[in-house]
């Protein structure tokens, strides 16, 4: 490989990464909260790919739709949680069944409204065109991914460490128990949690749809497959391990797939394995103490 | 169903009649077993092959799952059918009888089966997955069930191969699609004979596109042609640009693909998106690469790509306009290739019926029935082949260009009467 390939593949490596990342912080965090594996997470993602489909159809601007679909996400797991998630809680295995039955359901639905055609989305003017970089022209969009990656991880630490909101979290994560004792109404802490992790799904929803399109089957994948690997091969349930399993997963996925192309899809899942097998807390995760 | 009667005797002579748990699971499941027997669900399913008697077909369909778009079109297509026809094939009233294959073989392979033991059918048709209609072959071989594939296009399903492996061909299948040979080796042929010689080959990595690519270059070296590389993305990629950018990287231009649906999409936005027309790169691919679904989507990005198929909906014979202006009047959108594959495949049954007044009991009679099918079809003349009986057919060459804003494929020549070769 020449030194310009190797550069244009690390781009695209890169900006897959970023997009992996913003794919798996919402099911990171709501495992790291709530200790639950929340599968319909990509079902969450393909309803917000649709949910933005329709908006840009109404509206003509991306932007909107980039605004709108976080927010109905952010509703519909504000309405799950309290209904569905919370009679089961501490039930760790239920929640997750529950989460399945939760996805077929948006997956059919999805079908019934939108069909179940192959759609997508264009990239919004101003970021749809090209760039001239070390080897040819680099897409705008590509770049901008990559730039909101960074930003949405900034942010969340930021959230994280030096908010109140942060800390209740950073408790919850620790002993949700004794944080109900203190007088912390962990309800809607977990609610606003889940909430905010079925946003992060409807933001993927919109950002992935220029790139990855819009079609029935992007729940399990990318969406889900690829969350699922990220967050394991990362840590489960820390910021900094999802960060880390997608600067990983990213690049490895891109440079696998042309390297080996003909055991693509066994490069990301051998390292899953290597990882799982080296370090079962995978790579920045915490160990847990079993409650 | 002993147990219960008894008990309403009992009652009636007027003592009591207490079932045990035991004598309850007996009766009930001697009951279930005998609803489970096909000649208890369907007790005229036996003389059904009759003439002026229902005609059953069992269509397997993906309606779920990846495919389902394919799965509507073709339901779509053979619902037009039987009302244009009086929800009648000759002189035999039909009921379709449709099954979800959701794409998963298995799933395939029961519902084949169902169809065979419990509902009996008389035809079957559809199937979209080559794997799938290669997972039925032989059950349906062995059904003497006439089976006409209105879809899966690998090559073996209608060929000898040694050891039927993977598949091979029946007297009781028919194909109204295609095989892959057919819409890869012409346009090899025909592009390496008109002094394009070198090609990139770019495709998904599996049966259906390895299948593609082969035939394609084997089309390529009967006039001196040759491919210099490759780069096989998985079937359903999420991300094109890594296979792209490899495509970019290596000095020959012209690149001929085979990718559809949602992985056609990703693979032209990327091959813009990276500037790949600008630095003199070429397009061209199997059909599928550029039909309405991808074309709706990408618009003009598409634009100069070349490709083979043995339809697109601007070809330009009376049949078709027919077709598509009928289709169009029933649904808001436009056919699709996969609505035209089916609607033939209506159209060699109905023929074939006719031929031999609707009875379908001497299943001899009715495959050289069907052998002898010829009839003007959207697509041109359309027949079987009878050593394969896969479809001989016209394969035009097409490029795609924008016209009025709209993008259409154009089609600018064409092959006459492409056959598979059979083995």
């Amino acid at each position: 490989m020449s030194f310009e390939l190797v550069f244009q593949q690390a781009l695209n490596g890169l900006s897959f990464g970023a997009l992996l990342f913003i794919l798996a912080s919402g099911l990171s965090l709501v495992f790291g909260m709530m200790d639950v594996v929340n599968l319909a997470h990509g079902a969450f993602y393909m309803l917000g790919a649709y949910v933005a489909l329709s908006v840009v159809q109404l509206t003509g601007s991306f932007w909107v739709a980039m605004l709108a679909a976080p927010v109905a996400l952010a509703l519909l797991g504000l309405l799950i949680e309290p209904l569905l998630l919370r009679r089961l809680r501490g039930r760790h295995l239920d929640q997750v069944l529950l989460t399945i039955g939760v996805s077929l359901v948006i997956v059919d639905v999805t079908g019934q409204l939108w069909g179940r055609e192959v759609r997508s989305l264009s990239a919004p003017p101003g970021l749809d065109g090209s760039v001239a970089l070390i080897g040819g022209v680099y897409p705008v969009y590509r770049l901008f991914v990559m730039a909101l990656g960074v930003v949405l991880a900034a942010a969340m630490a930021v959230v994280y460490r030096r908010t109140r909101i942060g800390m209740l979290i950073r408790a919850g994560v620790e002993d949700a128990q004794m944080l109900g004792a203190l007088g912390v109404d962990t309800n809607r802490l977990f609610a606003s949690t889940f909430a905010t992790g079925a946003g992060l799904a409807g933001l993927a929803g919109v950002i992935a749809a220029p790139v990855f399109g819009i079609q029935p089957g992007m729940d399990t994948d990318p969406g889900l497959l690829y969350s699922l690997v990220v967050v394991v091969v990362g840590g489960l349930g820390t910021l900094s391990g999802a960060v880390a399993g997608s600067l990983l997963i990213g690049p490895a996925d891109t440079f696998g797939k042309v390297l080996f192309q003909d055991v693509a899809l066994a490069v990301i899942f051998a390292i899953v394995a290597l990882v799982l097998l080296l370090k079962p807390t995978g790579l920045l995760g915490r160990i847990r103490v079993a409650r | 169903m002993g147990g219960f009667a008894k008990n309403e005797l009992a009652a009636k002579r007027g003592y009591t009649y207490r079932l045990t748990r035991r004598q309850f699971l007996v009766a009930s499941s001697a009951a279930a077993l005998a609803a489970c027997a096909p000649g208890a669900v369907t007790p005229t399913a036996s003389s059904s092959a009759a003439p002026g008697k229902e005609l059953k077909i069992g269509l397997l369909l993906p309606f779920t799952g990846v495919y389902a778009e394919l799965g509507n079109s073709m339901r779509r297509a053979t619902e037009l059918y039987l009302k244009q026809s009086d929800q009648k094939l000759a002189n035999r009233h039909v009921t379709p009888v449709y099954a979800d294959d959701a794409n998963v073989t298995a799933t395939g392979i029961a519902a084949t089966q169902k169809f065979i033991d419990q509902d009996q059918v008389d035809v079957m048709m559809g199937v979209v997955p080559t794997p799938l209609a290669y997972g039925i072959r032989n059950a349906v071989h062995a059904a003497k069930l006439i089976f006409i594939d209105t879809n899966a296009g690998g090559n073996a399903l209608t060929r000898d191969t040694t050891n039927c492996t993977p598949s091979c061909k029946s007297p009781y299948i028919f194909r109204a699609s295609f095989s892959s040979y057919q819409i890869s080796y012409p346009i090899g042929d025909y592009l390496s004979a008109k002094g394009t010689k070198e090609f990139f080959l770019a495709y998904a990595n599996y049966g259906f596109g390895t299948e593609s690519a082969a035939d394609f270059t084997t089309g390529l070296k009967k006039n001196g042609g040759s491919t210099t590389g490759n780069v096989a993305p998985p079937l359903g990629n999420p991300d094109f640009a890594p296979f792209v950018t490899q495509i970019k990287n290596q000095p020959t231009k012209n690149v001929y693909s085979f990718f559809s649906g949602a992985d056609a999409i990703g693979f032209i936005k990327s091959w813009n998106s990276l500037g790949l027309p600008a630095a003199g790169y070429k397009m061209y691919g199997a059909g599928f690469l550029t039909e309405q679904d991808v074309l709706k989507e990408v618009k003009d990005l598409a634009n100069g790509a070349i490709t083979s198929l043995f339809w697109a909906v601007e070809l330009d014979n009376a049949e078709n306009k027919k077709f598509v202006a009928d289709f169009q009047k029933q649904y808001p959108l436009l056919p699709d290739v996969f609505t035209v594959q089916q609607y033939d495949g209506m159209r060699a049954l109905d023929e074939a019926l006719k031929a031999v007044g609707g009875d379908t009991s001497d299943k001899d009679k009715f495959v050289k029935a069907l052998e002898d099918v010829s009839f003007k079809s959207p697509r041109g003349d359309f027949a079987f082949d009878k050593t394969t009986h896969n479809p001989i057919q016209d394969i035009y060459i097409r490029e795609v260009k924008t016209q009025n804003g709209q993008t259409v494929n154009t089609i600018s020549d064409k092959i006459a009467k492409v056959t598979d070769p059979g083995k």
